[in-house]
């Protein structure tokens, strides 16, 4: 049940008869009078259960694209129905317009669209919708909530997805495909063929020649095929936020990055994300890659677990047997000498070829720099102190013989698509 | 094609009518309890706490004094503003005014004109004199039970009473007073005067419903209150300045109604404002109901990732740590300018030094004392030390 400003404007005209008649009584009989007025309006309402909806929504969004989720109202009563519906969502789907009236003759029905600008990564559930039907006073009328239930996927926002032009180019330098295709890092053997004038006489294979009766050169092409393993840890100190986002977000694009530059690239790409399980995973060639990985990155959250290391570097293990460039999307501070980073490291880099990726706090540039006074000096010297520590494991880490990229959150996804399209060209994947 | 997706609807019969009927222990409860509160609203007059009131049955009251008067067939009207009392009779009416210390100048005028039997009670200050009590208060300090020792009828008639709290000493010999303790302060006085009796009982433990039954006080207060057939009781209160009316006073109408605070506002204005304050209330029902509940939602925690940095700055604040703050600012700054120069970690102090010297043109045992030199020891030296590094460090980064 509710009423409707109707009433109180009636409710207001009230002042007139009492203030004519000098008695209270008057008054009171008047708000009693508005009273019974609205019941009767109430019971004069369509019921609640005439009216049928079914929500719509699109799969996927993007995180800060804006979208709208449909709401169909239908008449399933015998009457015309005339009310509001609410639409309501959870607050961070960023729901503008979610009253919409309608009226509605038995058997009709309408489409209402609530535009939504989600704020958050993740899943985004619908809440109740909630229907008033009015009665033909417009005083007043029923009200009722109910569950339909509707589910709109927020996507990372992959705005790093900026760099991926400069970086194909890159990429194509390397590839061969604008430069003279030689034998050197970062290529592999691709077959024989006969020789035409202009072919670099060093690329003449003297065996095949000998073999087939003409000159033959061997062509190359760059590496393909290689495996890139990308590990996200969500667990701890990943909840960190760092500028606006928690850490986490920055890897997600570090990892949306990687897959799109390494898909281009031939390379077969999988992720994980992990605490002490593992919270999501994406196994996909070509361009279906970035649209899987994103959509399973999507809900994963960080949890307030320390990371199981040696679980993941069974888990590699199983996932991969060829070599592969496994690409540890973490936290390089002091507790990695405890917490079994290096020791993961040390185990992976056996077999394969790691990268450290680490998101670095810019706050923690600014507290290094402060010099106001004396607190700011000692602000200075304790991000001093942190600053030492993360180089003195991350020189452990280039020790073992991993790669290390401490970044920005903004700079950290080209910084580890800069560090793989390095070790492709000296074609250590 | 595929079939649409059922319609969501709400259930029916899970409405109003359902949820009374679920909710029904509640609402049994919900009745119960308003009828206590009726019962208990009812029940209870607000209680009336203002001393020598007829409606005060606390032991500073004067309910069982009226009680007694309405018994021997006197009508007892007590009111709240002198000028209710609208005397019709002066002749037939005993006007009784408590605390007539808090009367305005202009109440005891009216007292003085009026033509019938006043009874003051209690501090009656400089109401006494214009009303031809010549005698002044004075406090008693320990209550004592005397004879009347006086020729009043009604003082004799009582025999005996109680003194206590207040007290009169006379300045004249116009009223008699009655009840004299040792030291001639009297707690009883009264004058006649052009054809009516003014009577004051300074005393007025008297008349109260402790002390009523003690002595000859009964007596006393029923033959002094109760010489009319009605009584008009009034306590005074000091926010009342209204005047006694009574049929021949002022225009010589008794005033049927009269306005104790005149209102400048044009009438209805009240009702008007009565009906606002209602269809306010309705608007606070029509803004109150809710369109749907709020939708929950988790929301993740708000760490921030240099938490840990700023509690080891407020640590090495609290304790002063220059010393270590100076160490890790310098081992940053060697790092960098290592950096800067290809000097790697491992190549030692020495190679580190040679090389920013080198790069700063600056000598090495300078470089050596900032980079290396003794910890400082209050915070000035250490500001002085890092601006020093902070200039080496320009020096060496200079392109």
């Amino acid at each position: 049940m509710h009423i409707t400003g109707w009433t109180v404007a009636l409710a207001a005209l009230g002042v007139i008869p009492a203030a004519l008649t000098e008695s209270r009584t008057t008054a009171w009989a008047w708000i009693i009078g508005v009273g019974v007025l609205a019941l009767l309006d109430v019971w004069l309402a369509a019921p609640t259960s005439w009216v049928g909806v079914r929500r719509g929504t699109p799969g996927s969004v993007r995180l800060t694209q804006s979208t709208h989720a449909t709401l169909l109202v239908a008449n399933v009563g015998r009457r015309r129905v005339r009310g509001v519906v609410r639409d309501a969502w959870q607050p961070s789907a960023g729901a503008t317009g979610e009253r919409h009236a309608f009226a509605l003759r038995p058997g009709e029905s309408e489409t209402f669209r609530t535009s939504l600008l989600p704020t958050r990564r993740g899943d985004r559930l619908a809440g109740p919708v909630t229907v008033r039907t009015v009665g033909p006073l417009r005083l007043a009328g029923r009200q009722r909530s109910f569950e339909a239930p509707a589910r709109l996927r927020v996507l990372p926002e992959f705005a790093s997805r900026r760099h991926l032009p400069s970086r194909l180019v890159r990429l194509r330098e390397i590839d061969g495909r604008t430069a003279v295709r030689l034998k050197g890092a970062g290529s592999e053997f691709d077959s024989l063929r006969e020789y035409v004038v202009g072919d670099d006489v060093r690329a003449i294979d003297w065996r095949g020649t000998a073999r087939r009766g003409e000159v033959v050169v061997r062509t190359y092409r760059p590496e393909r095929d290689r495996r890139v393993v990308i590990a996200l840890d969500s667990a701890r100190l990943s909840a960190a936020r760092v500028g606006e986002a928690p850490r986490l977000d920055a890897s997600i694009e570090a990892a949306l990055l990687l897959a799109a530059l390494a898909s281009h690239a031939g390379d077969r790409v999988q992720a994980t994300a992990f605490d002490r399980t593992e919270q999501a995973r994406a196994a996909s060639s070509g361009s279906q890659m970035v649209a899987a990985l994103a959509d399973a990155l999507a809900t994963v959250e960080p949890s307030l677990l320390e990371p199981d290391w040696p679980a993941l570097v069974r888990l590699v293990e199983s996932r991969v047997s060829q070599r592969s460039l496994v690409v540890l999307l973490t936290t390089v501070d002091t507790s990695a000498m405890d917490s079994g980073l290096i020791e993961a490291v040390v185990a992976l880099q056996r077999k394969h070829q790691v990268l450290v990726g680490s998101v670095e706090d810019p706050e923690l540039g600014e507290m290094m720099a402060g010099r106001t006074d004396a607190d700011a000096i000692y602000d200075a010297g304790a991000a001093s102190r942190a600053m030492l520590e993360r180089e003195a494991v991350a020189t452990r880490l280039r020790q073992l013989g991993a790669e290390v990229v401490l970044a920005l959150p903004d700079d950290l996804a080209p910084a580890v698509c800069d560090r793989y399209l390095a070790l492709k060209a000296a074609g250590r994947l | 094609m595929t079939a649409p997706a059922p319609l969501h609807t709400a259930a029916p019969g899970t409405g109003l009518r359902a949820r009374a009927r679920r909710g029904r222990l509640g609402i049994v409860a919900l009745a119960l309890l308003c009828g206590l509160v009726a019962i208990l609203v009812i029940g209870s007059r607000p209680g009336d706490y203002v001393p020598l009131s007829t409606e005060n049955s606390t032991p500073s009251g004067a309910r069982a004094v009226a009680q007694i008067l309405r018994g021997h067939g006197v009508e007892v009207r007590q009111v709240d503003a002198l000028a209710r009392a609208a005397v019709r009779e002066p002749d037939a009416t005993t006007v009784v005014v408590a605390n007539a210390a808090l009367l305005t100048g202009g109440q005891v005028r009216s007292l003085v004109e009026y033509p019938g039997d006043v009874v003051l009670l209690g501090e009656s200050g400089a109401a006494l004199v214009p009303l031809g009590i010549d005698a002044t208060e004075e406090a008693i300090l320990v209550p004592r039970t005397v004879t009347a020792a006086c020729e009043d009828p009604d003082a004799v008639a009582a025999g005996t009473a109680r003194v206590d709290l207040i007290g009169l000493v006379a300045d004249g010999t116009a009223a008699t007073l009655c009840f004299p303790q040792g030291d001639g302060v009297s707690a009883f006085a009264r004058v006649e005067q052009g054809g009516r009796t003014v009577t004051a009982i300074a005393s007025s433990s008297l008349v109260t419903n402790a002390q009523l039954d003690s002595a000859g006080h009964a007596a006393l207060a029923v033959r002094s209150l109760g010489r009319h057939a009605d009584v008009v009781w009034y306590v005074a209160d000091g926010f009342d300045p209204s005047l006694l009316t009574w049929a021949g006073s002022g225009s010589g109408e008794v005033p049927t109604e009269v306005e104790a605070t005149p209102d400048f506002l044009p009438p209805g204005t009240g009702s008007a404002f009565y009906a606002i304050a209602l269809a306010v209330a309705v608007a606070a029902l029509w803004r109150a109901r809710r369109f749907g509940a709020l939708v929950s939602e988790p929301l993740p925690v708000v760490v921030r990732a240099s938490e840990a940095t700023r509690g080891r700055a407020r640590l090495y604040r609290r304790a002063r740590a220059t010393g270590r703050s100076a160490a890790s600012l310098r081992a940053a700054a060697a790092l960098r300018m290592g950096r800067r120069l290809g000097v790697s970690r491992t190549d030692g102090r020495d190679a580190l030094i040679r090389a920013v010297s080198r790069a700063a043109d600056r000598p090495e045992a300078d470089v050596d004392r900032l980079l290396y030199g003794p910890p400082p020891h209050d915070d000035a030296a250490l500001l002085t030390l890092i601006s020093e590094l902070d200039a080496l460090e320009s020096e060496v980064h200079r392109p």
